[in-house]
């Protein structure tokens, strides 16, 4: 499973992928996001993305569901090929899939209660409202969140909201669960709270997972494999161990999160912080 | 310059397919969710904020147009003593043309802007794509209860228009300018066809339906941010507006041919 090489781009064929990227390119206009990147995701594993704020990350796990569609390259879902597919069809096969949005996606028209139960409401006949009501709380209280199902998502924190669109993700109990920076914005407590309940469902449920994160304290305690993104490029891929120890001046930089010399000298070019600043007006006068 | 130009008329052509893309997809996916109870409560909410909410302000637009009718009209026609036909003049210009067009501009105001920027709102949050991401089809869920809830109560709206446009008339030419109300009615009930009526009301499920999807896809193709929000609200006026007028005509050259070779045989049978 450990790659050496950082290029090392050769389509994996591995029969036990649940999720098959190959050689996917994206590109807004002409920023290339993705270079061909070709990743296999393991049945029931955590797979962790981490990589520098805007390096595609995002993006690559989107292609995962096709809520993007690539410039080229192929993902496969179930050995079957899924890019490509009409969204009637994409529709059917998204309810396997959990997806937490990075910034949350609440619906702002739905209370708490409503946004959970909306994709159960979407593909299952209700028979019991006690049932469902049971569910909902269940699930809020696995996010610390029972008691505020009729709360609006404006009336919540930030980080509330990012744990309610998380029991949103997991309603119907999906197969895939791709996690958006589950923990950013929560405290270390509530983080390591989540981080728990991501190896929970993955050990008890055999969930395959896919968690995009900065935290590295969660990536280290919940990664089966950690792949490193730079440059729209995998420069790194393994497991905890192999990450820690890995060479690569980038990879090393961002796991302990160190600056680089040639940000540093850029922050030191800038002068000193009074000379470039607009003072505001006095409005007083 | 020349690439200019092309690209620009690619570009326009690109987005004529896609807008014709989106109503398709609207309509199959309004008929697909008659089929589907988990919609009903969804088209309830809808005709509840478009169609109930919007009866104030529709009932105000028709009486006022009939009540400045009734004012512009009567010192002409009293100038060559015909001011007991003023009914027909405003009976017909409102039940036909101004009740309709009028209570859809209003309409293409109230509900097309909330439509827009909810939905334009909805989309730059990502909640579109939450919708996706949890295998619904946004077109069904989101667009197909507000198309049916304009298509449906459009008319309905324009009924409202016609009726206060026709109080308001009555009010000015028999109540303030004192008119004999019998000719006043007489000369209207020769003078307006069940026709005229009829067509007032057809137009209503065009304009509904012409609102509510334009209003739709601007919201659906809108830009980032608040500045892309408020651009897709304004775009999505005017282009309901434009195609309110633009529909208006080609109904009215349709109608008057329909009309021509159908109603005028009934005099014969
Ligand atoms: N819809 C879009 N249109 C144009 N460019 C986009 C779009 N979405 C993403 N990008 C570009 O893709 C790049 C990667 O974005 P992405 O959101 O994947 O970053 P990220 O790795 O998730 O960063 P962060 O850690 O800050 O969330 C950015 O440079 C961004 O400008
Ligand atoms: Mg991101």
């Amino acid at each position: 499973m450990v790659k050496e090489d950082e290029n090392n781009q050769a389509p994996e064929t591995s029969s036990n992928g649940l999720l098959v990227v190959k050689n996917l390119t994206k590109r807004f206009g002409t920023n290339v996001v993705l270079d061909n990147v070709s990743l296999t995701i393991e049945k029931g594993k955590t797979t962790i993305v981490i990589g520098p704020s805007g390096c595609g990350k995002t993006v690559l796990i989107k292609h995962l569901l096709v809520l993007l569609r690539p410039n080229s390259g192929e993902v496969y879902f179930k050995n079957r090929r899924i890019d490509n597919l009409g969204e009637n069809e994409l529709n059917r096969l998204r309810t396997h899939y959990g997806f937490l949005f990075q910034g949350g996606a609440l619906f702002d028209s739905l209370s708490v209660f409503e946004n959970i139960i909306f994709p159960i409401k979407q593909h299952c006949e209700i028979t019991s409202w006690g049932q469902v009501e049971e569910l909902v709380k269940a699930k809020l209280a696995m996010v610390g969140l029972d008691g505020f199902q009729n709360y609006y998502p404006a009336q919540l924190s930030g980080g509330q909201r990012k744990r309610v669109a998380l029991a949103r993700a997991i309603a119907l109990s999906p197969e895939v669960i791709l996690y958006d920076e589950p923990t950013t914005g929560l405290d270390p407590v509530r983080g390591d709270v989540i981080s728990e309940l991501i190896m929970k469902l993955q050990r008890e449920l055999g969930v395959t997972t896919v968690v995009v994160t900065h935290d590295m304290t969660s990536a280290y305690k919940i990664a089966d494999r950690i792949i490193m993104l730079h440059n729209g490029k995998i420069i790194a891929d393994g497991d905890a161990e192999h990450i820690r120890n890995y060479p690569h001046p980038v990879v090393q930089q961002f796991i302990n999160g160190q600056v680089s010399e040639d940000d540093l000298a850029v922050l030191r070019m800038s002068g000193t912080i009074s000379q470039a600043q607009f003072l505001p007006r006095d409005f007083e006068q | 310059m020349i690439e200019m130009v092309g690209a620009k008329a690619i570009g326009s052509v690109d987005n004529v397919g896609r807008f014709a893309r989106f109503v398709w997809q609207s309509m199959t996916a309004s008929l697909k969710s008659l089929g589907r109870r988990q919609t009903y409560p969804l088209i309830w909410t809808q005709m509840l904020v478009i169609g109930v909410r919007s009866v104030p302000v529709v009932m105000i637009t028709g009486a006022f147009v009939g009540m400045i009718l009734g004012v512009q009209a009567y010192d002409q026609l009293r100038g060559m003593g015909l001011e007991e036909r003023l009914g027909v003049l405003i009976n017909i210009s409102v039940v036909k043309e101004l009740g309709p067009v009028l209570a859809a501009v209003m309409l293409a105001g109230r509900v097309g802007g909330a439509l827009t920027a909810e939905l334009g709102t909805m989309n730059v949050t990502e909640q579109i794509d939450a919708v996706r991401s949890m295998g619904t089809n946004p077109v069904l869920y989101l667009v197909a209860p507000r198309f049916l809830a304009c298509l449906l109560l459009t008319p309905f709206l324009i009924i409202y228009a016609d009726l206060m446009g026709i109080l308001g008339g009555f009010f000015v030419s028999v109540i303030v300018k004192g008119i004999n109300s019998q000719p006043y009615w007489s000369f209207s009930a020769a003078g307006v066809e069940l026709w005229d009526v009829s067509i007032g009301i057809i137009k209503g499920f065009f304009f509904g339906g012409a609102i509510a999807v334009i209003s739709c896809y601007k919201g659906f193709t809108c830009k980032e941010g608040a500045h892309g929000v408020g651009q897709a609200c304004t775009e999505a006026f005017v282009a309901s507006f434009i195609s309110i007028l633009a529909l208006d005509f080609a109904l009215a050259v349709i109608f008057k041919a329909i009309y021509n070779t159908f109603w005028s045989l009934k005099g014969l049978v």
